[in-house]
C-alpha cells in the first residue's frame, strides 16, 4: 500500500492534491463573506472615535471619548440614573415594546390575513392604514397625550400604532404571494375553506409575517424615544431625553448603546425564530 | 364514467377580446382507460383539464362524473400538476397524507396508507425528507402518490412530466403505467409529446387551437401491451407506432380547415 502510494505520488500529487479550482465569474455580492470587513470597519470607527477625542478635535461636551462613555456606563450601572437603576430603565422600555409588539401582532396579523382574503375588509381598512402609517409618530404624539393622558397607555398605544402597519401589510402580502396552484391542489384534495386557511394560507404567509414582525419591532425601537417623551420617569428613551436637557452627552451615548444592543438582540432573536419556524424559506 | 358533453369555454383576454379556449368538446373516460389529450399550446387541453378538475366553470355544456355534475374541485378527482405543488413545510409523508388529513382520517391510518403509496411510487426511505431535498422526478412521484391517497375516481394529470429531463421522463412514464395497471384508475393525461401520448394512452384525442377543439381520436393498445410485456423497444419499433406518430404529427401541424364549420369564431 505505502509503496504503491509513494510510487504514484510524483505523478498524482501536484495536480490531484492541489488542483487549481475555478468557478464562474461572480457578479455582485454572490454570497462572499463580509463579516471580517464589517468587524474591521467597526474597529476602525471606534479607533477614529478614540483619535478624535484624544486629539480634542471636538469639545468633550459634544463628543465624549469612549473611555468617558464606558465610565459613565459603569456609573449608571452602579448608581442608576434619575432615580432609577439601569435595569429599571431597561425593563420599563422592554415592557412597553413587548406589550406593544404583542398587541400589534395580535391585531395586525389577523387583520392583514383578512385583508388579503376579503375584498370588503381590504376596502374598508386600506384607507385608514395607508393614511396613518407614513405619518411620523411624533406627529400624532400630541393627540395620544390629549386623548389618552400621560400614563402608560398613551406610550403603549403610540408604539402599537407604529408597529401595527408593517405587521398588517406584510401579513397581507403573505396571503397575496400564495400561488393559486397550491390552493387548487388543496381543494382537489378535499380541503374545506377552514382547512384551506389553516393548512395552506397561514403557513404560506408565515415567512412574510415573520419578516413583518421583525420590521415592526425595529420600528418599535426607533419610536421608543418619542413614546418616552410623554411624561415618563423611566425608560431608556426617557434617560436619553433627560440627559440631553443637562447636555450630558456621555449619558446620551450610553442610552444609544443600550438601545442598539437590545434592538440587535431582538432582531437576532427574530432571525433564530425564522430559522426554527420557516426552515423552508427560499428553498422552494 | 366521466362524461364531458359539448363543453365550451370563453375567456376574456387582457386586451378585452374574447378568447374561445374550448369549443364543444365531447369526451368519455371509461373505467380502466387512459385518455391522453395531445396538442400544441393554446389548444385548450389545460382548459379542459381545469374544467374537469372543477377549477374553471364552463361557458356551455356539461361535465358529469358517475352521473354527478362537476362544478367544483373535490377529492373524487385527483390532480397532478405540471409544477409541483407540494407544501414545503411538510415532510414527504405528510404531503402524501394531506388529502387523508382533510378527510379526517386518524393520523396512524393515514401514515400507514401514505407509506404504502410511497412504496408504490418507489420512494420508500424518503418519507421524512423535505420536498426541497428531492429531485424534480421524485417530487412528481410524491405528487402522484398524494393524488392517489384519497382514492379518487379519476386521476387528472396536467403535463406532469413536461419539466423533467427525457431520461427521468421515461422512468416516470413506466411508473405511471405500473400505477395504472395496479390501481386500475382511469386517467386523463395532458401532453404535447406525441410519443408520450402514444405510449400512455388507451385513447388519444388530438386537439387544435383557436378555438380549442378535439379534431381526432385514436384508440390504442400500446399501453396495455407494455403493462403486460414490459418491453419498451418492442413498442417503439412497432411499425404501427411509427405510422400513428406520423399521422398525428401531420394532424398537429396542419392548419385546420374550418370552412365547413360556420363562422363561430369570436371577433
Amino acid at each position: 500500500m505505502t509503496d504503491l502510494a509513494s510510487r504514484g505520488a510524483p505523478h498524482a500529487a501536484p495536480t490531484a492534491a492541489h488542483p487549481k479550482r475555478v468557478r464562474l465569474h461572480p457578479f455582485g455580492l454572490d454570497g462572499a463573506p463580509t463579516l471580517l470587513i464589517s468587524l474591521t470597519t467597526g474597529a476602525a470607527l471606534i479607533g477614529l472615535w478614540f483619535l478624535v477625542s484624544w486629539l480634542r478635535l471636538v469639545p468633550p461636551l459634544f463628543l465624549p471619548g469612549p473611555e468617558e462613555v464606558l465610565t459613565q456606563f459603569l456609573a449608571i450601572l452602579d448608581d442608576g440614573y434619575a432615580g432609577a437603576t439601569l435595569g429599571e430603565h431597561v425593563s420599563a422600555s422592554l415592557f412597553r415594546i413587548s406589550t406593544a409588539a404583542l398587541l400589534a401582532a395580535s391585531f395586525g396579523i389577523p387583520l392583514g390575513l383578512a385583508m388579503g382574503l376579503n375584498r370588503w375588509v381590504k376596502g374598508v381598512f386600506d384607507t385608514p392604514i395607508e393614511f396613518y402609517w407614513p405619518l411620523p409618530p411624533l406627529a400624532y404624539l400630541p393627540l395620544m397625550i390629549i386623548w389618552l393622558g400621560i400614563g402608560e397607555l398613551s406610550k403603549i398605544v403610540l408604539l402599537t400604532l407604529a408597529m401595527f402597519a408593517p405587521i398588517c401589510l406584510s401579513a397581507q402580502a403573505g396571503v397575496r404571494s400564495l400561488p393559486i396552484e397550491r390552493v387548487n391542489a388543496a381543494l382537489s384534495l378535499g380541503a374545506t375553506r377552514w382547512q384551506l386557511f389553516l393548512d395552506i394560507v397561514l403557513p404560506s404567509a408565515l415567512p412574510e409575517i415573520l419578516t413583518g414582525l421583525r420590521i415592526g419591532i425595529g420600528v418599535g425601537w426607533s419610536t421608543l424615544v418619542a413614546a418616552e417623551l410623554i411624561a415618563a420617569t423611566r425608560g431608556i428613551g426617557f434617560m436619553i431625553m433627560s440627559a440631553s436637557h443637562f447636555l450630558a452627552a456621555d449619558v446620551v451615548f450610553v442610552g444609544i448603546g443600550v438601545i442598539a444592543a437590545w434592538a440587535f438582540a431582538f432582531s437576532y432573536g427574530m432571525r433564530l425564530l425564522e430559522r426554527a419556524l420557516v426552515p423552508w424559506k427560499g428553498k422552494s | 364514467m366521466l362524461h364531458v358533453h359539448n363543453a365550451s369555454v370563453f375567456f376574456s383576454a387582457r386586451d378585452g377580446r374574447v378568447v374561445h379556449a374550448l369549443d364543444r368538446a365531447t369526451l368519455d373516460i371509461d373505467a380502466n382507460s387512459v385518455v391522453v389529450a395531445l396538442g400544441a399550446s393554446g389548444c385548450g387541453k389545460s382548459t379542459l383539464l381545469n374544467a374537469i378538475a372543477g377549477f374553471l366553470p364552463l361557458s356551455d355544456g356539461s361535465i358529469t362524473l358517475d352521473g354527478q355534475p362537476v362544478d367544483r374541485p373535490g377529492a373524487d378527482r385527483g390532480v397532478v400538476f405540471q409544477k409541483d405543488t407540494l407544501l414545503p413545510w411538510k415532510s414527504v409523508l405528510d404531503n402524501v397524507a394531506l388529502g387523508l388529513k382533510f378527510a379526517g382520517v386518524p393520523a396512524r391510518d393515514r401514515r400507514e396508507r401514505a407509506n404504502e403509496l410511497l412504496r408504490m411510487v418507489g420512494l420508500d426511505g424518503f418519507a421524512h425528507s423535505a420536498p426541497h431535498e428531492l429531485s424534480g422526478g421524485m417530487r412528481q412521484r410524491v405528487g402522484i402518490a398524494r393524488a392517489l391517497a384519497t382514492d379518487p375516481k379519476i386521476l387528472l394529470m396536467d403535463e406532469p412530466f413536461g419539466a423533467l429531463d427525457s431520461l427521468t421522463r421515461e422512468q416516470m412514464q413506466e411508473l405511471l403505467v405500473d400505477v395504472w395497471a395496479r390501481t386500475g384508475k382511469r386517467i386523463f393525461f395532458i401532453t404535447h409529446s406525441i410519443e408520450e401520448a402514444l405510449f400512455l394512452g388507451t385513447t388519444v384525442v388530438v386537439m387544435s387551437p383557436r378555438p380549442g377543439r378535439i379534431v381526432a381520436r385514436f384508440d390504442l393498445d400500446f399501453v396495455r401491451r407494455f403493462a403486460q410485456e414490459r418491453d419498451v423497444r418492442a413498442i417503439l419499433s412497432d411499425p404501427r407506432f411509427a405510422e400513428l406518430y406520423d399521422e398525428i404529427r401531420n394532424l398537429v401541424h396542419r392548419p385546420h380547415d374550418r370552412s365547413h364549420e360556420g363562422g363561430d369564431r369570436p371577433q
